[in-house]
């Protein structure tokens, strides 16, 4: 083939510039149109038998191995569920058995509910049960695990019956398998699931994990009672302001986990409800107890007289804007099993003078904490520093960005420090797995700097697990009390509070039960209009 | 010219490498640790250190970036830690989302600040230009945050015409993509202007006013044709600083897109999708330079690819 001077083949016409530039603009006009149609569909806003949920985060699937908050779960026990749940007045609810009890110490005795299966059709078997115990076992890294004493066995009685084994009592046993999701046993695998069949009373219709937004519809086969809304669609949008403005307008049904400042601007407006409940997160200004033998904070008589440096009362009124509690105990009271201990008392002279008494009146305090780890965070910080310096305490700030190394400075790897912000949460709603979690520190954790800063009191360690494995329920509560009042009296905070549980709804949205846990069960939730 | 593309393609693949070895070792320089953002809350020693084992994190960084490089050729971006899944599907969930903004967004500037700026040329030191001009310095002068919030307040609160957040509707590209297009606007209509007046007062102007070329012609032919090249060239480089993600409009408006999605990499120390998404982005953006360099000689037959002035 001969060429022309322009370098095309004879017999063709070079394109002239102007038919260039003409395809250069239709090709650009396609690549901003092209996905404009592929990436998103006709959904609109949500319709008369469509509610639409606005979470914080992401939900990056509907298991929970590894990914568990409180605005997931709402979502996740939608398509999948347990044998239990944590429901109203934390108390255990049965879903997928209908008899789950202790019938020896260390022996439960389980039976599936008659008929309860799959979207698929398939029946929930107790090899299900058995599977999803050792796939949870089996991922890294899921923090749910870790709230088990021991995992027990399955041992299969009949079709439906099966009893759970373990070798010392678990005794709220029947509240850490409400975190236990189950799937069938031949799609489930030790990761977390992005696909599969639930049996719970909605099916994924859609679902795009890289945005976090799914649509869910009622499982045709759900063996409950069918739910009165007919679609679900669940979107990601991270940023509180813009959740905010979302519900204003009607385009977001539901937002929860909202901020106290949110909460106050949407506070009495037309077409939005406020609903609120005490929640089971305790947020603490926690010691270190890291400290050397000899050093101010390492008496419970200098934390104690610090911590009258804090106007709690003001905290909450002015910086929580009421949307929270002072602590009167160790752990939230609205967990099962936790008891008032005492309560933290203004008085910025007695503070002074005791301070002054016990050779600490030139303190210095440093106080770590991680960005956003609890509403308002920054402020009830610098409202602390300026308490603490009226009652000549000389305090400092450390602020940490997501994602940074306040783990290895709260293991005391990095750098030294005073007063640590942090909160603490369980999803099994009693005391006793909280109380472990922070106060159960050995010797022995804490050579690999396991234990919750540092807190080692062996006594009181050996009475928790001891109060945690009492299996009759008066003397276990008995004997939790009496350890909650000897952790109070080891001041382990300069401050604590309890945020309430706050959710914003349309007026239309019916029936959300808000729940403790910072959920509530979808299947229950009406449209009006 | 196929030499001068394979030496531009050749560059460009060299450059995307660099960026993506930089960024590998720099976010590991940076402080925090991948474990313990992926492990939940109040984590033990042992499981950070299984972590840490199941994704090679224990390894020495030259290590770490062999495998890296292994799997790189073999197409594995490797899995994000916070997705469990593949890291590179997760960035292409993105993408589309954010080529669409960008591209509105870029589209919308070209269609306002090219015919914004000849008028306030042709208008130059005038006082007609002065509101023209006011405008423009407050567009440059307005954070995006700020006029996200103001759009987002009138257009979605009191007077609910357009969705607040997502892109559930076509109605959800609207402000966003105003957003991002008032600066943009405000910067290439003020360039244009610049060109424009510089051209209008050039010799061959003159000439052709003389031989009674009109002066639409002398505008939009003449002037705006010698002008297109730097206009051509600051678009392209918005447009592709904007596929690296309109961060805060992104948040802002909830926008699905890679910016939010690098800051919550950031946030949680996922390694993988940090370095897919710099891979992807990077990779849009000098193929944007390119095409923008392939498009000189059309705009202007002076300029001839691969050649020496």
């Amino acid at each position: 083939m001969t060429r022309n001077p322009s370098g095309f083949p004879t017999g063709l016409t070079a394109p002239s510039r102007r038919t260039v530039l003409r395809l250069g603009a239709g090709a650009t006009a396609g690549l901003a149109l092209g996905p404009l149609a592929g990436c998103a569909g006709p959904t609109g806003a949500p319709g008369p038998g469509t509610i639409s949920l606005g979470l914080n985060r992401s939900l990056v699937s509907l298991d929970n191995k590894l990914n568990q908050f409180d605005a997931a779960v709402t979502v996740q026990r939608a398509v999948r569920q347990a044998l239990t749940r944590i429901g109203r007045g934390l108390t255990t609810e049965l879903v997928l058995a209908d008899r789950f009890e202790m019938t020896e110490p260390t022996r439960w005795t389980v039976r599936l509910r008659d008929g309860v299966r799959y979207s698929d059709g398939t029946p929930v078997t107790v090899k299900d049960v058995a599977t999803a115990l050792k796939m949870y076992a089996g991922v890294n890294g899921s923090f749910l695990i870790g709230l088990f004493p021991e995992l027990p066995t399955v041992e299969k009685v009949d079709e439906r019956t099966f009893h759970l084994r373990t070798e010392h009592p678990v005794p709220i046993l029947d509240q850490l398998m409400a975190n236990i999701l189950i799937s069938p046993a031949a799609k489930n695998r030790p990761e977390e699931l992005t696909g599969g069949v639930g049996s719970g009373p909605y099916v994924v219709t859609s679902a795009n994990s890289g945005t976090g937004e799914y649509s869910l519809a009622v499982n045709p086969e759900y063996w409950g009672r069918r739910p009165a809304i007919e679609k679900v669609r669940v979107r990601f949008v991270p940023e509180e302001s813009s959740r905010v403005v979302a519900v204003r307008s009607g385009e977001l049904d539901v937002i929860d986990t909202i901020t106290p400042d949110s909460a106050e601007q949407l506070r009495g407006l037309p077409g939005v409800r406020l609903e609120r409940t005490s929640g089971t997160r305790v947020n603490q200004l926690f010691f270190n107890f890291r400290k050397p033998r000899g050093h101010p904070l390492a008496d419970p008589r200098v934390r104690e007289a610090l911590s009258y440096a804090i106007d709690g009362e003001a905290l909450v009124r002015d910086v929580l804007t009421g949307s929270a509690q002072q602590a009167e105990g160790v752990v939230p009271l609205a967990l099962r099993g936790a008891v008032r201990t005492g309560s933290y008392v203004y008085d910025p002279g007695k503070a002074r003078k005791k301070l002054a008494a016990l050779g600490a009146g030139d303190l210095k305090v440093r106080i770590i904490w991680e960005s956003g780890e609890f509403p308002a965070d920054t402020s009830v910080m610098e409202a602390v520093l300026e308490m603490l310096r009226a009652v000549g305490v000389r305090a400092s700030l450390q602020q940490f960005q997501p994602g940074g190394d306040i783990l290895q400075w709260r293991q005391g790897r990095r750098g030294d420090w005073d007063v640590l912000g942090n909160g603490y949460s369980v999803p099994t709603g009693h005391a006793s797995t909280s109380l472990q979690g922070m106060y159960g520190g050995t010797p022995e954790k804490e050579k690999t700097r396991d234990t919750y800063q540092g807190y080692v009191f062996p006594e009181i360690a050996a009475r928790l697990a001891d109060a945690s494995a009492e299996s009759d329920e008066k003397t276990r509560d008995k004997k939790l009390a009496a350890v909650q009042k000897a952790i109070w009296d080891t001041r382990p905070c300069l401050w604590a509070f309890i945020p309430n549980v706050v959710l914003a709804r349309r007026t239309r949205v019916k029936d959300v039960r808000l729940l403790q846990v910072n959920s509530y069960d979808l299947a229950a939730v009406r449209l009006e209009g | 010219m196929i030499r001068y593309l394979l030496r531009r393609l050749g560059q460009s693949v060299l450059t995307v490498f660099l960026t993506l070895s930089t960024v590998f070792v720099l976010v590991r320089m940076a402080p925090g640790d991948p474990a313990a953002a992926l492990a939940g809350p109040n984590p033990t020693s042992e499981d950070l250190a299984r972590i840490r084992e199941q994704f090679g994190l224990d390894e020495s960084l030259l290590t770490q970036y062999w495998v890296f490089l292994r799997d790189l050729f073999t197409g594995d971006l490797g899995t994000s830690y916070s997705f469990h899944a593949p890291a590179f599907d997760v960035v292409l969930d993105r993408v589309p989302y954010t080529i669409t903004l960008s591209a509105a967004a870029i589209a919308l500037t070209a269609l306002v600040a090219v015919p914004l700026g000849v008028w306030m040329a042709r208008r130059a030191d005038t006082k007609r230009e002065l509101g023209a001009n006011v405008l423009t310095i407050a567009g440059q002068s307005m954070p995006d945050f700020w006029i996200g919030v103001m759009l987002l307040t009138v257009f979605a609160v009191l007077v609910p015409v357009l969705p607040a957040s997502g892109f559930t509707t076509w109605g959800g590209l609207v402000l966003p993509t105003v957003t991002v297009a008032v600066l943009q606007m405000a910067l290439i209509s003020r360039l244009v202007r610049r060109e424009m007046v510089a051209a209008l007062a050039s010799p061959y102007i003159t000439v052709a006013r003389s031989r009674g070329v009109s002066e639409r012609a002398l505008t939009w032919r003449y002037a705006l044709g010698n002008s297109a090249i730097p206009v051509l060239t600051a678009l392209g480089t918005r447009f592709a600083a904007m596929l690296n993600g309109v961060v805060v409009v992104e948040v802002v408006f909830g926008w699905p897109g890679v910016g939010s999605l690098v800051v919550r990499a950031l946030e949680t120390r996922d390694y993988p999708l940090i370095q897919a998404t710099v891979l992807v982005t990077a990779a849009l953006a000098v193929l944007v330079q390119l095409l923008i360099d392939l498009a000189y000689p059309l705009l202007d037959p002076r300029v001839r690819l691969g050649k020496a002035a």
